[in-house]
């Protein structure tokens, strides 16, 4: 970090000019801003639309850190702004550095972004490329172990993976949550029950599905959460053999808690 | 403002980055026959996406280089390393682990220990090393890609190429031809270039600190850098956003897929960025699925090494022509190594 390019030279007294003066309260209000919407990320649950849960602590740390240094910051334009300035400071040239309005119109963009646009998970319009049909392998072995109602899209996807023969899945049953996606390549009775997997932040979600055969599916709309139940078939599915589910069931669902899966 | 008045090339890149980051999104909102609301909200997204993963590195980043840079002297430092060239260059690589900095915070280090004797070799491996052997930078890479390839390349690429332009400096060099200006007075020196505020690191502050006092400047130091690295993440972040959701998949893998053409691209997007090396493994993350592993790698090792504002930096220590050197020899190293495991390992 550049520690170094903080500390302006003391050439300066205690009085700020008006423009530094607005320039520090903004920073602050930037800074306990930022902050606060740290707190109301984790408080709404929000943080699931950008994070993969495993690191929900570290924004613990980031809300508590942007609230001290904002308070601290606070706190020195105050007792500064009294003109005293008693307190034994040796060495307070650090608080003085007054931020350009260039900084901070940019650094106020997250904050304002966060606030004024509806928060919302990845989904089926995010989806570029495709959605995969197959996961990326990982050293879990214990997918097997999982009972085949338990499983979630991207289980689903590991076992295919340890499975050479697919029709060794004929006739297992499913019941899987995710989103609805279609593309016009997709058969008319065929669509996916897809998810955006995230292993660190949604920078690196990918999207990942199931393939579903139903006569519904002219009447489901892109997008829309879905809980899919049936059973898995080896059939055609955009030219290849796979497992695909003939649904029982697919009921309309609210959007999960956690929209992404963590692999 | 006196960073920024002193800074007009610093500030004119950064304009330059801003409005081609617009245009770009302007363009491929205009031509994309999506509807507006919905692209926003993606872009919102994955933006605010990378930027809460990667903000508490930088607050913790900042604050910790403050705290140690509050209790730790530039003497103590100086002090361990041992006489030996060789031995002392194999010390600089690893020396991050003790001055948790980034590339912007090296510089003023590395200048502040050679006031202090240290041997230039050691000072250019440490300068090119630490960014990224350091527990924070080691820890953000590791929680974007998992302990896995990328973050074992990246140190291993760091260490080769920091260690051997170290030990190029320690064979043919001789420091009154490499550092600028006269040997560096034990007193604070000032941006000697005029171009950037080069700040006394250790040096205008008294030895040791209270520990109230060293907490309170770590607190208010982590304020201010958390603005000057910050906008530098934001823009980053932006860029990346803005290329997942408005650029088409087959340009982006048109472009990524080359296993010679992604690796200059990324080391470009490094330079011209200049995102700090704490969280430029976030903004990695979001080309790793287009881009060659090869090429995300070179971004991830030469950046840290130089940027547009690690090389204004390097200005007001070295001399022109070893500038020159240190921004040309890790440039072509990254390059070959990149486009070496692009052809030969299949990552």
């Amino acid at each position: 970090m550049s520690v170094l390019n903080a500390h302006p030279e003391h050439d300066h007294a205690h009085e700020y000019g008006g423009a530094q003066t607005a320039q520090l309260w903004l920073k602050t209000a930037i800074l306990l801003g930022l902050g606060v919407y740290f707190v109301y990320n984790i408080l709404t649950g929000n943080l699931t639309n950008y994070v993969n849960e495993r690191f929900a602590w570290l924004s613990y740390v980031a809300a508590a850190l942007l609230l001290v240094i904002g308070a601290y910051s606070a706190w020195h334009l105050l007792t500064a702004h009294r003109g005293g300035h008693d307190h034994e400071h040796d060495h307070d040239g650090h608080a003085h550095g007054a931020i350009s309005w260039g900084i901070l119109a940019i650094v106020a963009v997250p904050l304002l972004l966060g606030t004024l646009i509806p928060s919302r998970p990845l989904g089926a319009e995010a989806v570029s490329g495709g959605v995969n049909i197959s996961a990326v392998e990982s050293a879990q072995v214990t997918v097997l172990s999982i009972p085949p109602l338990e499983r979630n899209v991207l289980d689903w996807l590991r076992a295919f993976n340890r499975e050479t023969d697919m029709t060794a899945f004929d006739g297992q049953p499913v019941d899987v949550i995710g989103f609805i996606y279609r593309e016009p390549t997709f058969a008319d009775d065929q669509f996916m029950v897809a998810r955006f997997t995230v292993s660190c932040c949604v920078a690196d979600a990918s999207a990942i599905g199931l393939a579903v055969q139903s006569t519904e599916t002219a009447a489901l709309e892109q997008g829309s959460w879905v809980r899919v139940q049936g059973t898995l078939q080896v059939d055609d599915f955009r030219g290849e053999r796979l497992p695909v589910v003939q649904p029982s069931q697919i009921d309309m669902v609210d959007q999960p808690a956690h929209p992404y899966l963590y692999p | 403002m006196n960073h920024e008045s002193r800074a007009p090339l610093r500030r004119l890149m950064l304009t330059l980055a801003g409005i081609g980051a617009g245009i770009v999104a302007l363009t491929a909102l205009l031509t994309s026959g999506s509807d507006l609301g919905t692209l926003l909200s993606i872009f919102s997204t994955r933006f605010l996406g990378i930027f809460i993963e990667a903000v508490p590195f930088l607050l913790l980043g900042t604050f910790v280089s403050g705290l140690i840079e509050a209790f730790l002297t530039a003497e103590d430092i100086a002090r361990v390393v041992p006489r030996n060239r060789v031995l002392a260059t194999v010390v600089g690589t690893f020396m991050g682990f003790t001055f948790p900095v980034c590339e912007c915070g090296v510089v003023p280090v590395v200048r502040r220990l050679y006031s202090k004797g240290l041997p230039l070799s050691v000072g250019v491996t440490f300068l090119l090393a630490a960014p990224v052997i350091n527990p924070i930078v080691l820890a953000s890479t590791a929680a974007a890609f998992g302990i896995g390839e990328v973050l074992i390349g990246r140190i291993l690429i760091t260490i080769i190429v920091a260690f051997s332009i170290g030990l190029v400096f320690a064979v043919a060099a001789r420091p009154q031809e490499v550092l600028r200006g006269a040997p560096m007075p034990a007193a604070p020196v000032m941006g000697g270039s005029g171009e950037l505020p080069v700040m006394p690191l250790l040096s205008a502050l008294p030895p040791r600190k209270t520990p109230l006092a060293g907490l309170r400047d770590a607190v208010s130091l982590a304020g201010d850098e958390f603005f000057e690295m910050g906008r530098y993440l934001i823009i980053g972040s932006m860029l990346a956003a803005a290329m997942q959701t408005f650029i088409s998949q087959e340009f982006l893998l048109t472009l990524g897929r080359g296993p010679i053409i992604s690796v200059i691209a990324m080391q470009g997007l490094a330079f011209l960025l200049s995102v700090c090396s704490t969280v430029d493994s976030f903004l990695a993350l979001a080309f790793a699925g287009t881009f060659t592993t090869g090429s995300v790698l070179a971004f991830l090792t030469f950046g840290p090494m130089v940027d547009i504002k690690s090389m204004l930096m390097f200005l007001g220590v070295f001399r022109r022509r070893i500038v020159l050197y240190l921004i040309l020899l890790p440039l072509l190293m990254t390059l070959l190594i990149g486009i070496w495991i692009n052809l030969n390992l299949a990552l």
